[in-house]
């Protein structure tokens, strides 16, 4: 087990240089073909030479690699490698730590995310063990439908349609309902408040935990399905186990080792679903802001958070792939 | 090595057998477990399939019952039905499961696996795809005990050790925390028939216990089933399609044809005499049946089968005798009409007092077993010299 993991991480570390090198040729070339982003730092305004080779400076935008178009640009790259590996990230065009930023910015899409695994976690085991539980019936047949009428709305639709017709009315009778001050105008709040982040960033994340929800209901009907037919299921009733601890013990567990690679799977695709959802709700949250970053040409935040999700998502991986080992011995071994 | 038997149940005459029908018997005390007139159906895409129909047996305590029949005659599912765990689509239109007495079949599903959890085990026929591949070897032991009789941890731990221990798993306390797929077929075998004997049941259905096995282990494991079936005086159930495995364990035989029973009887005597041509056939179709006896045929038996064609399919039953379109006696009748199960038969006194009367369902089932030292030469094929002797086939080879 410690082997596997190790190897995991190795590989882990590997994925996320490979990943960041890409990053760094990817913005490169564009630096070589589009010029010196260094401009954006000024806006509209024009800036002299001077000003202009001190912002490069700073930046590490100065070096001549960047005017030769085809140069990877190496040096420039182990330099950047350095300071990430001093804990320095640099900063963004307005001179604020790119740490302090993210510092700000991720517990917020982390209470997003929590709230879109447990929607996630909770829609799917709930329908799908029903719908396998009473394959056939009248119940799974509107689970099934549930969950392709969920596929067929986009996200984005979904919040729009939330944000622009929903929540305005619902926020206004929550405040008549309950006064002012309660918690339930908060959650029906159709935008981000920094005072209240858990109670603003429920519905949104539920909204979101919702769009991904549907393949989970059927990963997960599909999954107990198989085990509920499985012979190793047959042997537990031989022993004569009140049903319950057959569904738990056997079916639940034996169907679980797909649904955590969907979960690790699904993480990669949410956090572009984060992007906009934080955009349309305006969550200040890892996806605000690099939705900003990348509208405002701040290179070196596009970078440095983009980093940081690749990280993240390789850690995911790691979890998940131990997580797998965990609950499926068979792959321990390999 | 014929494991025996104090003979559990009361003497019983064969003058009382022709009152007999069917496995049902006047015998005061209820036999251990009995199936009496068991029939299963499958609702299907092309109808209702019986797959099994009309079966009954009993076994005793300390009695071993090979169940006989090929591919697909339905000795699993009768095996299920007997459980309570048939699958979806599946149900038992007739008869009845007397556990010491009370109809299984007559109680909701959940009293029916409590029932069979607490008394009557099985050993499936797939050992890999029966046990669970996420947990231990340990848990799936005492799961029950820990479940239903309340174990705590380390008396299970204990225990899980004991039963690897005795079905002979080497190294069984390193190997508690092992996983199923960790273990050779053989050992997951003997694991499985562990896992059955926790809860110290009266009766252990075998289903095909060695049939995914290697010849040497196959004997191996037999020998295990068997001597622990002796130690603890259990009824054992013991289902395969090859006859051969039959001879060194069982008492009695039970051989089922397309879901229907064809013939019954003490194992010797259908050794010595098969009263139906399909158990003639089977017997053919072990190599050395008829030289070296059963436990000679057991070390080196090669799956062949000899019998032409293949079993019907219980949706396409043929009219009249179901065997008739590969049985080389059949006539006229055979083709119209159904043989009874009958056991008026007569058979030639013997010492081992069985609980079994003969019958079989074949409408020459006499001529069948007048003719038994014919069969033989007429096979066509080459065989070991040596007279088909009844006597010396039944000749104890444990020395
Ligand atoms: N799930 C099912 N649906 C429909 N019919 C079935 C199903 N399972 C079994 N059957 C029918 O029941 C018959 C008996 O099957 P069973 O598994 O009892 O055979 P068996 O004697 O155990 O054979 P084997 O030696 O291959 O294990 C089969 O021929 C098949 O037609
Ligand atoms: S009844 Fe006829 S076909 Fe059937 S087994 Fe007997 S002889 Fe053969
Ligand atoms: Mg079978």
């Amino acid at each position: 087990m410690g082997r596997y993991v190790t190897r995991r991480v190795l590989q882990a570390v590997g994925t996320l240089l490979l990943v960041m090198f890409l990053l760094h040729l990817l913005t490169t070339v564009a630096i070589q073909l589009n010029g010196n982003p260094a401009q954006a730092f000024f806006g509209d305004k024009v800036a002299s030479p001077a000003q202009l080779a001190a912002v490069e400076q700073r930046f590490g935008l100065d070096d001549p690699c960047f005017d030769r178009v085809g140069d990877p640009c190496l040096g420039p790259f182990a330099e950047r490698l350095g300071q990430y590996a001093r804990g320095d990230f640099g900063t963004n065009l307005r001179g604020r730590e790119v740490s302090d930023i993210v510092a700000a910015a991720a517990p917020n899409t982390l209470r997003l995310f929590c709230v879109v695994l447990i929607t996630w976690l909770t829609l799917g085991m709930v329908l799908g063990s029903v719908a396998a539980r009473r394959r056939g019936s009248a119940g799974d047949h509107g689970i099934r439908l549930t969950s392709v009428l969920i596929d067929a709305f986009p996200v984005f639709v979904l919040l729009i349609v939330y944000r622009y017709v929903v929540a305005v009315p619902l926020h206004r009778w929550a405040e008549e309902t309950f006064g002012e001050d309660s918690w339930p105008p908060y959650w029906f709040k159709p935008s981000f408040d920094p005072d209240h982040p858990w109670a603003t960033v429920v519905v949104p994340g539920i909204l979101l935990g919702l769009a991904g929800s549907a393949a989970f209901i059927r990963l997960v009907r599909a999954g107990q399905l198989e085990s509920y037919q499985g012979d190793h299921v047959r042997t537990a009733r031989s022993k004569g186990l009140a049903e319950r601890h057959v569904v738990v013990h056997h079916v639940v567990r034996n169907s679980s080792v797909p649904v955590v690679t969907a979960v690790g799977l699904t993480f990669a695709e949410a956090l572009g679903g984060a992007v906009i959802t934080e955009g349309l709700m305006n969550i200040y949250g890892m996806g605000g802001v690099l939705w900003e970053a990348v509208r405002n040409d701040d290179v070196g935040l596009v970078l440095g958070i983009v980093t940081l999700l690749a990280a993240v998502t390789v850690v995911v991986m790691i979890v998940v792939d131990v997580a797998y080992a965990v609950l499926d011995p068979r792959i321990r071994y390999e | 090595m014929r494991v025996r038997k104090a003979g559990g149940t009361g003497p019983e005459g064969t003058g009382r057998a022709a009152a007999e029908r069917d496995g049902r018997t006047a015998s005061s005390r209820a036999p251990l477990l009995e199936v009496r007139d068991l029939a299963v159906e499958f609702r299907t895409a092309e109808g209702t399939v019986r797959a099994v129909d009309g079966l009954s047996y009993r076994v005793d305590a300390g009695r071993t019952l090979a169940v006989v029949g090929e591919s697909g005659s339905g000795k699993s599912v009768s095996s299920l039905a007997v459980m309570g765990l048939l699958p979806d689509g599946a149900r038992v239109s007739r008869g009845q499961v007397l556990l010491a007495g009370e109809d299984l079949l007559t109680l909701s599903r959940r009293e029916h696996r409590d029932r069979c959890g607490d008394r009557v085990a099985m050993v499936f026929q797939d050992a890999l795809a029966a046990l669970n591949p996420v947990h231990t070897v340990g848990y799936q032991l005492t799961e029950a005990l820990r479940a239903r009789r309340g174990l705590s941890r380390r008396d299970a731990a204990r225990r899980a050790v004991e039963l690897l221990d005795l079905v002979r798993v080497p190294n069984a306390r390193g190997r508690v925390k092992d996983h199923p797929h960790q273990f050779s077929g053989g050992m997951r075998q003997r694991v499985m028939i562990a896992i059955a004997l926790a809860m110290d049941p009266d009766v252990l259905i075998a289903d095909e216990p060695t049939t995914a096995l290697d010849v040497t282990v196959q004997a191996q494991v037999l020998r295990l089933l068997a001597e622990i079936q002796a130690e603890r005086r259990m009824g054992l159930v013991l289902i395969t399609h090859d006859l051969g495995v039959v001879a060194g364990v069982a008492d009695d035989v039970t051989v089922m044809y397309a879901g229907r029973v064809v013939e019954r009887a003490p194992v010797r005597d259908t050794f010595r005499a098969p009263a139906h041509p399909y158990t003639r056939a089977l017997l053919r179709s072990i190599p050395s049946a008829a030289s070296g006896g059963p436990q000679g045929a057991d070390a080196r038996r090669p799956r062949l089968s000899v019998i032409p064609g293949r079993p019907p399919s219980p949706a396409a039953l043929p009219a009249g005798c179901a065997f008739h379109p590969r049985c080389d006696l059949a006539g006229d009748l055979c083709r119209s009409e159904r043989p009874p199960l009958t056991t008026a038969l007569t058979t030639q006194p013997h010492d081992d007092a069985s609980s079994y009367p003969r019958a079989s369902a074949c409408h020459f089932a006499a001529e069948v077993l007048a003719s038994h030292d014919v069969p033989a030469a007429a096979s066509g094929r080459p065989r070991p010299t040596g007279r088909r002797d009844a006597r010396e086939t039944e000749e104890p080879t444990d020395a």
